[in-house]
């Protein structure tokens, strides 16, 4: 079948190398996203995959065959683009049927499966339009119908939402979720959006600097990030870091308020500098909070701006001189400068090292 | 790995095959000019030796000849040189401001017929020089503006009018209309709004039709060789006539003459060349 | 009492058309009615005398009319096909270049800069049977021949068309260049990824998109088609025995040689539509090929 192997792979322009030895292993039929912040090399990546850049050192495998100076053409794979790439001398059923015509398909065929697609993307009345004469969500459509029907070995997705406004892109979220559980084919997606990763993929891959800093299930990423990167990319709104010094059994946050260690953290040593880090939902308002069990720390903080987002608000309030945001559940009008106590869930926090990012766990 | 193997080989053959192919054009691009200039600088012995003389030796001759006025064949470079300076500048200057208003006209302003306008005037541009230089030549005999420069001047001014509104008003279309709209907001006359707003805007088009105009003057043949007929009036591409006898032909002058030419085109080309393509293209696709 | 006056886009029009008037327009009237008479130079009272379409009459039953008229076509056809492939050659063996392409380009605009007079001249010294460059080359490479580049009826249509190539190429070479720089990469990638040899992405990707600019150039070219004539009047002045005789040639024979400037001018209407003819065409087609992509409005 059809998995994906990256082995030590590796992109270099000139001098700059935008991507250092990744190695990746994609399982048949398995949803991968690869995100990480502008220029962290994911698209290179995913262009080195489709055969659309050079690959500077190391294996690419497709179906364990070696790639590596294969063109597109001769890889099986599809792809679509953050501009959709429609070609503008086409209508949407020659844009369809393009692939197969090249690949000399019968006639009944292509019509077949033209249709088909059109079928699954409510494509069929704007067939014989001029991509010119579509909007940006009918565009992506058409660029995803075009993947479809040549029932590749694997669909690449470069950024394909990011052209589209908010409402439209959780639509189509939907839509290539589905198509995913239709087709059954490898996905490999490029995004920046976090929120995409978490709601589409089967496994992510985050990735920074060219390099891959944490492979996982979203909830693994969400829930056991391995650095303070990972920990603030995925999430949103992201995690809440204060810096603090570790001294016996408790951390001193800015050599002001101290909390317990959680217990889930590895080895510490006594005067160690780390980085203590929760999430929003993990500080609640005592009466406003969703109960839990495990350890809790109360706290005394005063909220100085409120954010109501319906079935909950974010506060934002000011632990030991650093902002950080809690969640209210069932929220009240809350004015600022209120004191509130909070409670802290302790088993939901994160230590990590001040110096390497790193997570320190047990 | 063999079918990685052939592919990384065909790219490489057609690597080698691409510079061979691109090497060998330049060489037919360059060598003719190229050998203009070098013959400029070679004695006539050696222009017209056989066997051929390979490695050539250097003279100013033929450019002192051509200076000094009285050649060889007392060819008045100089006065031909100031000639076509006058007339090409002249005329460009001209054809500029009246094809600028022009194209601003076709860019800003609906009108009944526009379409008609616009194709009719470029059609005007299609005449061959040869075939108007006929009629012209009567017509301006008649008024008695022939061989005078004002009659080549405004031969030109008509020749190059059609071309500058085409290029102009390409790019008068690239400004927003906002752009004016802003400044007679804040109290410019639609005048002024044009002069301290637009122009400045589109000065590189301007500038690329300009020279696209003083190019078609500067090397125009057809009109000048029937509208000149003496040493006061004639243009250069006309003067390099001069340098041909009967049966003999003053090859190494007629370079020299050619290289004077072709440097203030070359010049002046080398300063806008950016503008010179995105001024062709504007006109025409976004068109 | 308010005056009537002009709307602005005729007052801002009106210099344009003025002059046009002045220097073509009616020069053109007046060659149209001459060409409708025996108007000789040599005797002015000839303008009065009508003759009707004698002259057209005249010029349609001329073989050597026919030649020249013939003989261009053949020469336009040749030299605007030959200019568009090697143009579009080159265009894309530029866009694949990777360094120095601005110079490259540079040395591409040079013989746009030539008068066509000077290419005239230029090729008339490479091609000249005796101390010319080319002859002279064959020569020291140990062939012994002096090949009569612009003696031979048939050598000299082909030095000709060579000069023409030379001079006129670049106009197709800069535009295409210029249309695959404007070029969005996207579908040229998807084309790839869809399966397409470098072959098919040109042939079903690229080329539609860059008809546009071909046309332009065809256009911008068929305008000053007629340069051809200042080449010819150098390189051969029509000869040898009328070999490369052009109709624009012939015409500037019959009227500043012999002086029958009725009859020329009834050729210089003939020339005259064909100017018109080939630029309204490819005008049409660049109409119709920008509506094809969606950039027209």
């Amino acid at each position: 079948m059809t998995e994906v192997t990256l082995s030590k792979v590796v992109k270099k322009y000139g001098q700059h190398q935008a991507v250092h030895g990744i190695d990746l292993d994609i399982q048949d039929g398995e949803f991968v996203v690869l995100v990480g912040p502008s220029g962290c090399g994911k698209s290179t990546t995913l262009r080195m995959i489709a055969g659309l850049e050079d690959i500077s050192g190391g294996d690419v495998t497709i179906g364990g065959r070696v790639v590596n100076d294969l063109p597109p053409r001769e890889r099986n794979i599809s792809m679509v683009f953050q501009n959709y790439a429609l070609y503008p001398h086409m209508t949407v059923r020659e844009n369809l049927g393009f692939s197969l015509k090249i690949a000399k398909r019968p006639e009944q065929e292509i019509v077949k499966a033209v249709d088909e697609a059109a079928g699954i993307l409510g494509l069929d009345e704007l067939m014989d339009r001029k991509p010119a004469a579509l909007s940006g969500g009918q565009r992506q459509r058409v660029a995803m119908g075009r993947a479809i029907v040549r029932h590749p070995d694997v669909f690449l997705f470069d950024e394909p939402l990011s052209n589209l406004d908010a409402k439209l892109r959780t639509q189509m979220r939907v839509e290539i979720k589905k198509l995913h559980q239709k087709v059954e084919s490898t996905i490999i997606y490029v995004t920046h959006d976090q929120v995409e990763a978490m709601t589409l993929a089967d496994r992510i891959v985050l990735m920074r600097d060219g390099h891959i800093v944490q492979v996982g299930t979203p909830l693994e990423l969400f829930n056991r990030p391995v650095d303070t990167f990972v920990a603030t990319f995925i999430g949103s709104p992201p995690m809440n870091l204060v810096d603090g010094v570790v001294q016996g059994e408790t951390i001193v946050l800015n050599g002001s308020i101290s909390v317990p260690l959680p217990v889930t953290a590895g080895p510490l040593t006594n005067g160690q500098a780390v980085k203590f880090g929760f999430r929003a939902d993990n500080l609640m308002p005592i009466g406003h909070a969703v109960e839990e069990e495990g350890a809790v720390h109360e706290l005394d903080l005063s909220v100085t701006l409120t954010e109501p987002l319906g079935t909950e608000t974010l506060l934002f309030t000011n632990l030991a001189g650093v902002e950080v945001q809690a969640k209210m559940f069932n929220p009240r009008p809350v004015t600022p400068g209120e004191q509130l106590q909070f409670r802290l869930m302790l088993d939901k926090c994160h230590v990590f090292d001040a110096k390497s990012g790193q997570a320190v766990r047990g | 790995m063999d079918r990685n193997q052939s592919h990384r080989n065909r790219r490489r053959v057609l690597k080698t095959l691409h510079l061979t192919a691109l090497f060998l054009t330049m060489m037919i691009i360059c060598i003719p000019g190229l050998w203009i200039v070098l013959n400029s600088f070679r004695p006539t012995v050696e222009i017209m030796a056989k066997p051929p003389v390979w490695v050539p030796s250097f003279t100013l001759d033929h450019y002192r000849a051509m200076f000094a006025g009285a050649g060889e064949g007392g060819v008045p470079v100089f006065s031909y040189f100031r000639n076509s300076l006058i007339v090409s500048v002249t005329s460009t200057l001209i054809a500029i401001l009246i094809g600028m208003s022009g194209g601003y006209a076709f860019a800003r302003y609906r009108f009944k017929g526009k379409n008609g306008y616009f194709v009719g005037l470029m059609l005007f541009r299609a005449v061959p020089g040869v075939a108007l230089s006929l009629p012209l030549f009567i017509v301006f005999a008649k008024v008695g503006i022939i061989d005078t420069h004002f009659g080549l001047i405004l031969a030109y001014v008509a020749m190059n009018v059609p071309f500058t509104i085409w290029l102009t008003d390409g790019f008068f279309r690239q400004i927003p209309k906002e752009l004016h709209e802003a400044a007679e907001i804040d109290g410019c006359t639609r005048w002024q709004a044009f002069w301290q707003v637009e122009f400045p805007v589109a000065r590189s088009g301007v500038a690329s039709a300009a020279i696209f105009a003083f190019l078609t003057s500067w090397n125009e043949f057809a009109l000048a060789s029937q509208l000149t007929r003496s040493v006061g009036s004639k243009t250069m591409p006309v003067g390099l006539l001069d340098f041909t006898a009967e049966f003999t032909i003053n090859w190494g002058g007629m370079c020299a003459l050619a290289v004077l030419m072709i440097v203030p085109a070359l010049i002046l080309t080398f300063i806008v060349q950016k503008h010179l393509i995105a001024g062709l293209t504007f006109g025409g696709v976004k068109g | 009492m308010t005056r009537r006056r002009l709307p602005e886009w005729l007052v801002l029009l009106l210099p344009a058309i003025i002059v046009i008037a002045a220097v073509v327009l009616i020069p053109l009237l007046f060659s149209l009615y001459s060409s409708f008479t025996p108007y000789k130079l040599t005797r002015p009272s000839t303008l009065w005398k009508w003759v009707g379409t004698y002259n057209y009459e005249k010029i349609l039953s001329d073989a050597k009319f026919w030649a020249a008229f013939g003989r261009t076509v053949l020469f336009l056809t040749i030299v605007l096909n030959v200019e568009l492939l090697l143009g579009l050659g080159i265009a894309l063996m530029m866009n694949k270049v990777t360094w120095g392409q601005r110079t490259l380009r540079t040395i591409l605009m040079f013989p746009m800069m030539f008068s066509p007079i000077l290419v005239g001249f230029q090729f008339k010294f490479i091609f000249n049977d005796n101390i010319g460059l080319v002859n002279n080359a064959l020569q020291s490479m140990g062939f012994n021949v002096a090949l009569p580049w612009l003696v031979d009826g048939k050598l000299a249509m082909f030095s000709i068309m060579f000069a023409e190539i030379w001079m006129s190429t670049s106009v197709f070479a800069i535009l295409i260049l210029a249309g695959l720089f404007a070029m969005p990469r996207d579908p040229l990638e998807a084309a790839k990824v869809d399966g397409c040899t470098p072959w098919q992405s040109f042939r079903h990707i690229t080329l539609p998109f860059l008809m546009p600019f071909i046309y332009i150039a065809m256009t911008i070219r068929s305008l000053d088609v007629a340069r051809a004539y200042d080449i010819v009047q150098i390189m051969t002045g029509g000869g040898p025995a009328r070999r490369t005789e052009l109709l624009w040639t012939l015409m500037s024979r019959t009227g500043y040689v012999d002086a029958r400037m009725g009859l020329a001018n009834a050729m210089g209407y003939v020339s005259i539509l064909l100017s018109i003819l080939f630029t309204i065409y490819f005008f049409r087609k660049l109409s119709a090929a920008r509506a094809e992509l969606g950039m027209a409005g």
